[in-house]
C-alpha cells in the first residue's frame, strides 16, 4: 500500500523525468536511509563485499545505507524480497550474476531478469581452470587434447553446485572442442582448493580472486582465465579466447533496484557508486580483500545482465544439466 | 629455530597492549555471556560484531573475536551442567556427565572442572596453532573425499558407544538425523530433497534451528511441567572438601592430553567442528577407564574430556582456515570474514605478509583460554550461575525467549522460528520416550559429510567403488570405524560366552 507520502515522491520523481529540472527535486532523493537487501548471512563472501563498500557510498550520497541479510534458498529469499519491494529508491540489493538466474530451470522463481533495474556492476570475478604445478598439463590445449583422446575420464571439480557459471563453462568448452570431462560439483571454493592442492582432483574450475595467491607461490598453475582480455592481477595467464577456446565466464556481484524505479534515482545512486569506486582508500580495501573491481554503468550492466540470462538460455537449451 | 620462534616474539608485545587486552576481556565476557544462552553462538555473536570493528585496530578486533570464540565454547557449559541444555552445541556431551554432577549437588564442582579443561584444552590448541601451523597443514592436503567419508563414518560408528541400553531407540534417533541432514537442495544434482516447495528449507535446515528445538525447548516444557520451584541453591555451588581440584588434579592430567590431542586433530581438518571433538574425545575417555559404566551418571573425567576437547578444536580450527582459507568450523568461517574485512587475505602468504597480526591473533587465542582460568571461574559461578537459581517455573520462560530471539536473528525470518518450536514439541515427545538425542545430531551432522564426500569420490574415479580404499590413510580411517563399531559387539559376545562357559559350570 502506497502511502501519501510515498505516492508524493513517485509523483515528483515522474514529473523530473520528464523534464529538465531533475537538479533541484534530486537534492531531495534521498531523504532517508536506503534498505540494502544482501541475501546471504552476515560474514559471507557477499556480506564482506557490501560492508565493505557501505561506507564509501555513504561518503558520497550523504545518506545511511541499512544493510539487511535475508539468506535462504541460495540467495532466491534476498533475491525475491528486492524484486518484489516498492520501487521508491529506497530498497537496494546485492544480486549475483549468474548464480541467481540459473536457479530458474530448475525451480520455480518469484523474479526473472525483468524484476529488476540494474544500478551497477561492482565486482567481476572470471572464471579459471587450475591445476597443480607438478601436473602433466601445461597449457588449456593439452587438457582439451586429453579430453578428445579419452572423452569423460578427467574429472573437473567445479565451486558451485550443477548449474553454476563454472559447470556451464565446462559445458561451453565441450561443446566448442568436442572434447568430453567428467564435472565433479564441490559446492564450495575451499574444498575444491585444498583437494587440488593435495592431489585429489587433477583439474579445478573456480574464480581467479581465489587462485591468484597460490599461483604467486608456485602452488598451483592457471591454465587459462575465461575473461575477454587477460586479468590485471594475473597478466601472465592466458585467455581461454587466446587458447582458441571461445569461452567468457565469471561471476559477478552488482546493485539493482526493484523494476520500476525511477531512472534519474538509479542514476543518483550509481553516480555515488562510481565515485566510490575511484576512491583510493576503497580500491586498497579492494584489492587486498581480493575482489577485483569492474564497474558498470546501469546502461552496460542492463546490457550484461540480459546477455548473460540468455546465455543460460541457449546453455540450458543445449545440454539441461537437470533431468 | 630462531627464524619460526623470531616472528612469533616480535607479535607479543603488540598484543599486550591495553587495547588489546580490554579487547579480550571483553570478547571473553561476550563470549561466556552468548554461549551460555541456549540459541545464540559465537558464530552469531562474532557475525553481528564484524561490521562494528570497521574502525577497530585489527588486532582489537581479532582479539574480540579470538575471546568470543574461547570464551562461548566454556560458556556452553554452564546451561549443560545446570539445567541440561547444552548453551552451544558441542556442549551436549557435556550435559551426560555435567548434569548428573549438578544434581548431586556438585554444580560449583563441575563448572570448575569444566572452566579448567576448556582452558587447558584452549592453550594447547593455540600453542599447536603457533609452532606447527604450516606443518600441520600438511595433514589437511592428505585428506581427500574418500578420507573425508571415513573420517565422517567414524564419527558416526561412536554412535555404537552412545546406544546404551536401548540400541534400537538409537539407531531410529541416528536415522531421524540422516533424514533432517538431507533435506535441501542436492548439490550434485539440483533436486530439491524434502523441501516441500518451502524456499527456508532449500539451503538445508540450519544446525542451529534443529539443536536449539531439540535441545532447549524439551527441558523447558519439562521444566514447567515438573513446577519445581527451588532452584540452585549456593551450597550446591560451594565444593565438598573431597572435590578439590588442585587434590584431584593428577586424576585428570591424562584426560586433558588425550583430549586435546584428540581436539587438535579434529580441528585440522576442515568441515567437522567441535562437536565431534567432544563426542570422540568422551568416548575415547570412557573406553579406556576402568569404570566405563560411571560415565553418564556424573564421572567428573566426562565433563573434562568434553570440554577440553571442544576447547582443543578452536585455535586448531584456525590453522586450515588461515593457511588454506578453508574454515574448520562455522566460527572459523566468520573469524576467517572477520580478517578479510580488515584486509587479510588468508592463505600462505598471510604469513609473510602480516606476521605481526596472524602471530598476534594466536597469542589471542592462548592468552584468552588462559582467561578463562580468572574470569571464567569467578564470573561463571557468581555471576551468571546465580540466573539458574531462579526457580525454574520462571526460567523456563526466559529460555522459550532466548531461542525465539535467536532462531529470529539467524535469518530474520519466522518460519525458522516455527520450525524450531516444532522439532521442540518433536525433541520432547522422543525425551518422553526415552530416545536418546545424541544420535541425532551425529546423524545430522555427518551424515551430510558422508553423504557429499562418498559421491565426490565416487564421480571423481567413474563409480569405482574400492576407490575409497585406494590409500593408506583411507584404510586405516576404515579399519578404525570396524574396530570401533564392532567393540560394543565382542563385548556382547564375550559376555554370552562366558555366561555359557558358567552355565555348565553350575550344574
Amino acid at each position: 500500500m502506497k502511502t501519501p507520502y510515498a505516492l508524493g515522491r513517485s509523483l515528483v520523481a515522474g514529473l523530473m523525468a520528464a523534464g529538465m529540472l531533475a537538479a533541484p527535486a534530486l537534492a531531495e532523493y534521498p531523504e532517508q536511509p536506503i534498505d540494502v537487501i544482501v541475501a546471504f548471512n552476515p560474514g559471507g563472501g557477499t556480506d564482506v563485499a557490501a560492508r565493505t563498500i557501505e561506507p564509501f557510498i555513504e561518503k558520497y550520497l550523504g545518506a545511511d545505507l541499512v544493510i539487511l541479510n535475508k539468506p535462504g534458498a541460495g540467495g532466491e529469499v534476498g533475491f525475491s524480497l528486492l524484486a518484489a519491494s516498492e520501487p521508491d529508491g529506497y530498497t537496494l540489493g546485492f544480486i549475483n550474476l549468474p548464480a541467481m538466474f540459473a536457479y530458474s530451470y530448475t525451480r520455480e522463481t518469484a523474479y526473472s531478469p525483468e524484476s529488476f533495474a540494474p544500478v551497477a556492476n561492482l565486482v567481476y570475478d572470471p572464471g579459471i581452470f587450475a591445476v597443480r604445478s607438478d601436473s602433466q598439463f601445461e597449457t588449456l590445449g593439452d587438457l582439451i587434447e586429453f579430453g578428445k583422446a579419452n572423452p569423460g575420464a578427467l574429472p573437473i571439480g567445479t565451486s558451485g553446485s550443477v548449474g553454476s557459471s563454472e559447470h556451464l563453462a565446462i559445458q561451453q568448452v565441450q561443446a566448442e572442442t568436442e572434447s568430453k570431462f567428467n564435472h565433479v560439483p564441490f559446492g564450495a571454493t575451499a574444498p575444491l582448493r585444498t583437494a587440488l592442492l593435495g592431489g585429489h582432483i587433477p583439474v579445478a574450475a573456480f574464480n581467479l580472486s581465489e587462485a591468484t595467491d597460490y599461483a604467486d607461490e608456485g602452488d598451483i598453475r592457471i591454465l587459462g582465465v575465461m575473461s575477454a582480455e587477460r586479468a590485471a592481477s594475473a597478466p601472465d595467464v592466458p585467455t581461454f579466447r587466446e587458447q582458441g577456446v571461445e569461452v567468457i565466464s565469471g561471476s559477478s556481484r552488482g546493485l539493482a533496484f526493484p523494476a520500476g524505479t525511477p531512472d534519474e534515482i538509479v542514476a543518483v545512486i550509481a553516480g555515488a557508486v562510481a565515485k566510490a569506486m575511484e576512491d583510493p582508500e576503497y580500491i586498497a580495501k579492494a584489492e587486498s580483500a581480493g575482489a577485483p573491481l569492474a564497474y558498470l554503468d546501469p546502461a552496460a550492466y542492463g546490457e550484461f545482465l540480459t546477455n548473460t540470462s540468455t546465455a543460460l538460455d541457449k546453455a540450458w537449451e543445449i545440454d539441461p544439466w537437470v533431468k | 629455530m630462531l627464524d619460526l620462534f623470531l616472528p612469533i616474539l616480535h607479535a607479543l608485545p603488540v598484543v599486550l597492549e591495553w587495547p588489546n587486552i580490554l579487547g579480550m576481556v571483553v570478547g571473553v565476557l561476550t563470549g561466556m555471556i552468548v554461549g551460555s544462552l541456549p540459541g545464540l553462538t559465537a558464530t552469531l555473536a562474532i557475525a553481528v560484531l564484524i561490521p562494528l570493528t570497521f574502525s577497530l585496530q585489527p588486532l582489537v578486533a581479532l582479539g574480540l573475536m579470538a575471546g568470543i570464540y574461547n570464551g562461548a565454547m566454556y560458556g556452553g557449559a554452564i546451561p549443560a551442567i545446570l539445567l541440561n541444555i547444552p548453551g552451544t552445541p558441542p556442549s551436549i556431551v557435556t550435559t551426560f556427565d555435567g548434569y548428573p554432577m549438578a544434581q548431586e549437588g556438585r554444580a560449583g564442582y563441575a563448572l570448575k572442572i569444566a572452566c579448567w579443561s576448556s582452558a587447558i584444552g584452549g592453550a594447547f590448541s593455540a600453542v599447536s596453532l603457533m609452532l606447527f601451523a604450516p606443518p600441520l597443514v600438511k595433514v589437511t592436503l592428505l585428506f581427500g573425499p574418500a578420507e573425508y567419508f571415513w573420517v565422517a563414518i567414524f564419527g558416526m560408528s561412536t554412535i555404537a558407544i552412545l546406544l546404551g541400553k536401548d540400541p534400537v531407540k538409537g539407531i531410529i534417533a541416528g536415522c531421524i538425523g540422516l533424514i533432517l541432514g538431507s533435506v535441501g537442495s542436492d548439490v550434485m544434482t539440483g533436486h530439491q530433497r524434502l523441501t516441500w516447495d518451502q524456499k527456508y528449507l532449500i539451503d538445508g535446515i540450519n544446525l542451529l534451528i534443529i539443536l536449539t528445538g531439540l535441545y532447549a525447548i524439551p527441558p523447558a516444557i519439562r521444566m514447567i511441567e515438573k513446577g519445581v520451584v527451588r532452584g540452585y541453591q549456593l551450597s550446591d555451588f560451594k565444593s565438598r572438601p573431597e572435590d578439590s581440584l588442585s587434590r584431584n588434579f593428577w586424576s585428570f592430567v591424562p584426560t586433558w592430553l588425550r583430549s586435546s590431542a584428540i581436539g587438535i586433530w579434529v580441528g585440522i581438518l576442515p568441515a567437522t567442528g567441535g562437536s565431534m571433538a567432544a563426542f570422540i574425545a568422551y568416548n575415547e575417555t570412557k573406553r579406556v577407564s576402568k569404570e566405563p559404566e560411571s560415565f553418564g551418571k556424573g564421572n567428573p573425567l566426562g565433563i573434562a574430556a568434553a570440554e577440553c576437547g571442544n576447547n582443543a578444536d578452536n585455535a586448531a580450527a584456525m590453522i586450515p582456515a588461515l593457511v588454506l582459507g578453508v574454515p574448520g568450523s562455522g566460527v572459523s568461517a566468520v573469524i576467517l570474514a572477520g580478517l578479510l574485512v580488515h584486509g587479510l587475505q588468508p592463505g600462505p602468504q598471510l604469513f609473510r605478509d602480516t606476521p605481526d597480526i596472524v602471530f598476534g591473533f594466536m597469542w589471542q587465542m592462548l592468552l584468552t583460554s588462559l582467561l578463562l582460568f580468572t574470569l571464567g571461574g569467578n564470573v561463571a559461578t557468581r555471576v551468571f550461575a546465580q540466573v539458574m537459581r531462579l526457580p525454574q517455573p520462571v526460567l523456563a520462560p526466559m529460555i522459550l525467549c532466548l531461542t525465539f530471539v535467536g532462531i529470529y536473528a539467524l535469518s530474520s525470518s519466522m518460519f525458522n522460528v516455527w520450525l524450531m518450536f516444532g522439532l521442540g514439541i518433536f525433541g520432547y515427545l522422543l525425551n518422553r520416550l526415552h530416545f536418546p538425542l545424541a544420535p541425532i545430531v551425529l546423524g545430522l551432522i555427518l551424515g551430510d559429510m558422508a553423504e557429499h564426500n562418498l559421491r565426490l569420490t565416487l564421480l571423481i574415479n567413474q563409480g569405482d567403488w574400492w576407490s575409497l580404499l585406494h590409500n593408506p590413510l583411507s584404510m586405516l580411517l576404515a579399519g578404525l570405524s570396524l574396530l570401533i563399531m564392532s567393540l560394543p559387539l565382542i563385548g556382547m559376545l564375550r559376555r554370552k560366552l562366558a555366561g555359557t562357559a558358567e552355565t555348565p559350570a553350575a550344574h
